[in-house]
């Protein structure tokens, strides 16, 4: 080999223009780099392949589509402007909008939304126009209804501020129920494991380090070419966090490549294709185009404990090749995991683009500027202060004891007023709850002993627990009230709807 | 050969299975039940085939119980399905897989009809019959 240094060139993206002009480009998938380089090594396969394509096909939420719908006549200023019930973005240009993947139909809610749109527009497929003015003097029409394809739009341009992640962390879930995430059906107590990413086939983790992508790259975008247009939001390289921004005509794509999807008491997104040619312009780039699922790591979250992403505690780590074998190890049991990306698009995803290029249909661009490799991703300070479990709570809690009298408890809580009675023992510590309902049942069935009547397996909180979360655990067990403990589950105080509502004013403190 | 046993407000008091089983003394194994005060639901395996089948089905139904055979029990629309992987992991009898080429594959066998499958897929190309 000529080159000393492993980022030495080895070839230009110009020469390989070239090439694919003379239709004699040496073009391989990312998993036949893959093979190649396991069976002849980097050095061989660096000097021999001029492009590696990637793949991906997923979820991918922040993605969208500026569309304009020229003038009708008379004109008007949309304000307000719906495509199948779906509300798009109109704080722009009189007939310009932008219609978000994740906006929900206001009529079919999670059923349907902005990327079903996108994808029954894409399809060819009549979509229902809907707009609505305060009227002007050059805009005098208020209200507007008719019926549109992609053909009557005079451009449908898809931006996407953020695709194509490099890795994800994986999902499961500790809790003792079923949860429904952005992470698709999580089973109770670690009962499974999904993920998202092509891993081996996804573009940025084949160009690992930045050194052929940037502004201006032409890429393969949902059945049609696009352009990163930059870093994607949250894009976080250091991490293995990358994320791109991307534009591409809708009207040249295809409806196979961007899909409509709704996760199950989450919401909508649309899942999109995305392939990008590898350049193999030095050794470095041509290992890392060869990073295999093996190589890949990320860790799996407990999406059960609903806190920031960066909270959610880590309860293990695993490559993509273990997240793909269909079983990783939790602790000491093994669960099934699967994905939420398809790996067989994104392979497919990966073949297309070699064919285009073979066929000198595509060709490659040198970026106009490189994308950052240093990059947070900071959370979100809440500088004005939220009230906790701990300031809207009562602190003098009337409690009883298991041997308590029933007789004699029911006569306590008409006396103080109260529904709920924590039952602790000797320590103060919570071993019960009974309610009035439980009470007065307990006194038509003639029961003596509390003992005999309490719930065991009490729903508590925290001092230190935000409200909406424990407003959320009170709706799901549809309750009124929780008693309030500590790590040692001594009763500090409790905590009811009423006075979540009484002292919680439209969602402001007023404490 | 698996079953979906229906019980009418009528018959649900009654044990119904457990005479069925104490007759034909075959281990018939319980998939899935959902029973109430009302009705009941079960989903049952039943290890025999031919005549033999066919008599315990006929025992279930004297007793008013509805019998509904699983041919196909399962439903997915390959024109929609994207072979993502949604339905697999949350699928409690791994009744659902990736085949070599990762296209989905669904295992008719280990299917009970519980519906995990149909919620899970983000693009709705799962129906249960």
């Amino acid at each position: 080999m000529s080159g000393n240094s492993e980022t030495d060139e080895i070839r230009s993206v110009e020469e390989i223009n070239e090439k694919i002009k003379r239709g004699d480009a040496v073009v391989l998938t990312a998993e036949e780099m893959i093979k190649l380089v396991e069976s002849s090594g980097v050095e061989v396969a660096a000097k021999e392949v001029d492009v590696v394509t990637s793949g991906t096909f997923g979820a991918m939420c922040s993605s969208g589509v500026f569309l304009n719908f020229g003038h009708a006549d008379p004109p008007i200023k949309m304000t307000k402007c719906w495509l199948n019930d779906v509300p798009l973005y109109k704080g722009l240009a009189a007939v310009d909008g932008y219609l978000g993947a994740t906006a929900l139909s206001e009529t079919r809610g999670f059923e349907y939304g902005g990327g079903h749109v996108i994808e029954d527009l894409v399809s060819g497929k009549e979509v229902e126009l809907r707009a609505e003015s305060y009227g002007t003097d050059c805009y005098p029409r208020r209200h507007i209804e008719t019926v549109i394809t992609i053909d009557d739009l005079n451009q449908a341009i898809l931006v996407n501020p953020r695709n194509c992640y490099q890795t994800y962390d994986a999902a499961t879930n500790s809790t003792d129920r079923v949860i429904y995430t952005y992470m698709g059906t999580l089973l109770p107590n670690f009962g499974n494991v999904t993920f998202s990413g092509a891993g081996q086939l996804n573009p940025l983790c084949k160009d690992w380090n930045y050194e052929t992508l940037g502004i201006g790259t032409r890429i393969f975008l949902g059945g049609g070419t696009g352009y990163i247009i930059g870093e994607g939001t949250q894009h976080s390289p250091q991490a293995g966090f990358g994320t791109l921004m991307v534009r591409g005509d809708l009207k040249q794509m295809q409806s196979r490549y961007l899909r409509g999807a709704s996760f199950h008491r989450y919401g909508v997104t649309l899942y999109v294709g995305v392939g990008i040619p590898i350049p193999i312009i030095n050794r470095r780039v041509a290992s890392t185009a060869a990073l295999k699922d093996e190589d890949i790591t990320v860790t799996i979250k407990d999406y059960g404990v609903p806190r920031r992403p960066d909270l959610r505690p880590v309860v293990g780590k695993v490559t993509y090749a273990d997240l793909r074998s269909g079983k990783v190890t939790i602790g000491d049991k093994d669960v099934p995991s699967s994905s939420l990306s398809s790996y067989k698009m994104a392979r497919e995803i990966s073949e297309v683009l070699k064919k285009w290029i073979l066929e000198g249909r595509f060709f490659l661009t040198k970026p106009v500027e490189p994308l950052p490799r240093q990059r947070t991703f900071k959370p979100l300070k809440v500088k004005r202060r939220e009230p906790k479990v701990r300031d809207v709570m009562r602190k003098e809690v009337i409690t009883a004891q298991p041997s308590d009298d029933v007789k004699k408890v029911a006569r306590k809580l008409v006396e103080k007023g109260i529904d709920h009675l924590p039952v602790v023992d000797e320590n103060q510590r919570l071993v019960g709850i009974v309610t009035s309902w439980d009470l007065a049942r307990a006194l038509a069935n003639e029961k003596a002993k509390l003992s005999e009547i309490m719930t065991r397996k009490v729903v508590t909180a925290l001092e230190n627990e935000s409200i909406d979360v424990v407003a959320r655990r009170m709706a799901r067990h549809n309750i009124s009230g929780v008693p309030v403990v500590d790590e040692a589950r001594c009763v500090k105080g409790i905590i009811t709807t009423d006075d979540i509502s009484k002292k919680l004013v439209g969602g402001r403190s007023t404490i | 050969m698996k079953v979906r046993l229906t019980y009418s407000p009528g018959v649900v008091e009654k044990p119904v299975l457990a005479e069925v089983v104490l007759k034909t003394r075959l281990p018939i194994n319980i998939l899935e039940a959902k029973v109430n005060a009302q009705k009941g639901e079960l989903v049952v395996s039943i290890p025999v085939t031919g005549k033999k089948l066919e008599d315990v089905l006929r025992m279930f139904e004297k007793a008013g119980v509805k019998v509904q055979k699983f041919t196909r029990i399962l439903h997915i629309d390959y024109d929609t399905c994207t072979s993502c992987g949604a339905c697999i992991s949350p699928c409690p009898t791994k009744a659902l897989r990736f085949g070599l080429d990762w296209t989905l594959e669904f295992d008719e066998e280990k299917c009970v009809a519980c519906r995990t499958c149909v919620a899970a897929c983000p693009v709705k190309a799962i129906t249960v019959l």
